[in-house]
């Protein structure tokens, strides 16, 4: 099918396509899904490296499942955030426990200094923004991440984390009181009382 | 307190678009999916039925259509003639105004007239 055509294709439909040996229904996948992914997964694990990682596997995981992807249960992208979800949380459970055998060997949390180095204030917010995410339990950082970054609803983040909507809602709450907790100390660093100041 | 939930909105907003996937990572998820997909079945020409002898019998006489009205009249007219159906026998009296079994015609009126003038 052209590729044209395929831009107005579901992505279900998209992964029947694939199942059902069209050539370029991969690539329009990937295109739309992969960046999402990867940017999601940067947010969980911290790391660009093992971002790409999780990224890789969750495609490969849909590569697989699609001859027998049963059509209506579940949206593609739900599924596929369930994965990416699941694969983030095995590498922090793994990261967790290198970290309680060597505590020497821990890598640094970023701090105020290297944020300062960077000169950009925009990089220095995001960065602030992804130690502070790191910082929460996971399941807190997974809710606020889907809720406030990926800007999903509370039913399908329930559906992702396999979890009630009641529970979603306070999940993203105490995540977010936690996160402005962390990041209330770091406010005049990352210029957001120089604009409130602002005329 | 406020100031600084919006302050944070905006921060998880600008965090929403992260750095593009990279040319080598799209290469490796594509070289996945080729490898993982599914084959699409060949497809192949209908092939036509196999014809036998006997289609090439009924071929000499027209066909099978013409075959299977001659075999129609043909089993049509044993069964009359076998049977010899009571209604047929009625129809066929009926229409030739009946037998009647007559022993002796005269053709030439009596002679008795022609020696009459004697």
């Amino acid at each position: 099918m052209a590729r044209d055509t395929l831009a107005e294709v579901s992505d279900e439909a998209l992964l029947v396509l694939y199942a059902n040996g069209d050539p370029d229904a991969a690539r329009s996948l990937m295109q739309r899904l992969l960046p999402r992914v990867l940017a999601y997964a940067a947010r969980m694990v911290s790391d660009r490296t093992e971002a790409e990682d999780v990224a890789q596997e969750s495609m490969l995981r849909l590569w697989k499942v699609a001859p027998e992807w049963r059509q209506g249960e579940a949206k593609v992208t739900t599924w596929l955030y369930r994965v990416v979800t699941n694969l983030c949380t095995d590498r922090l459970r793994a990261r967790h426990r290198r970290r309680a055998v060597a505590l020497d060997d821990a890598p640094e949390m970023p701090d105020g200094a290297a944020s300062a180095v960077s000169g950009l204030i925009a990089r220095q917010r995001l960065d602030a923004l992804q130690a502070a995410l790191d910082i929460l339990p996971d399941r807190q950082r997974q809710a606020v991440v889907l809720r406030h970054i990926e800007g999903w609803g509370n039913p399908e983040i329930a559906a992702v984390m396999d979890i009630g909507v009641e529970a979603v809602e306070s999940l993203t709450a105490r995540g977010k009181r936690a996160l402005a907790a962390a990041m209330s100390g770091q406010r005049a660093v990352l210029g957001f009382d120089e604009e409130d100041d602002a005329p | 307190m406020s100031g600084q939930m919006d302050d944070l909105d905006l921060l998880l907003a600008g965090a929403r678009d992260g750095a593009p996937p990279s040319a080598a990572l799209m290469e490796r998820v594509l070289a996945d999916a080729a490898v993982l997909q599914p084959r699409a079945a060949p497809v192949r020409a209908a092939l036509p039925p196999a014809r036998g002898w006997l289609s090439d019998l009924f071929d000499v006489f027209g066909g099978s259509g013409a075959v299977a009205g001659m075999s129609a009249v043909t089993a049509a007219g044993l069964f009359f003639g076998f049977v010899q159906a009571s209604s047929l026998t009625s129809l066929t009296t009926a229409l030739q105004g009946g037998t009647e079994v007559v022993e002796s015609v005269e053709l030439l009126p009596g002679n008795g007239l022609i020696w009459a003038g004697e």
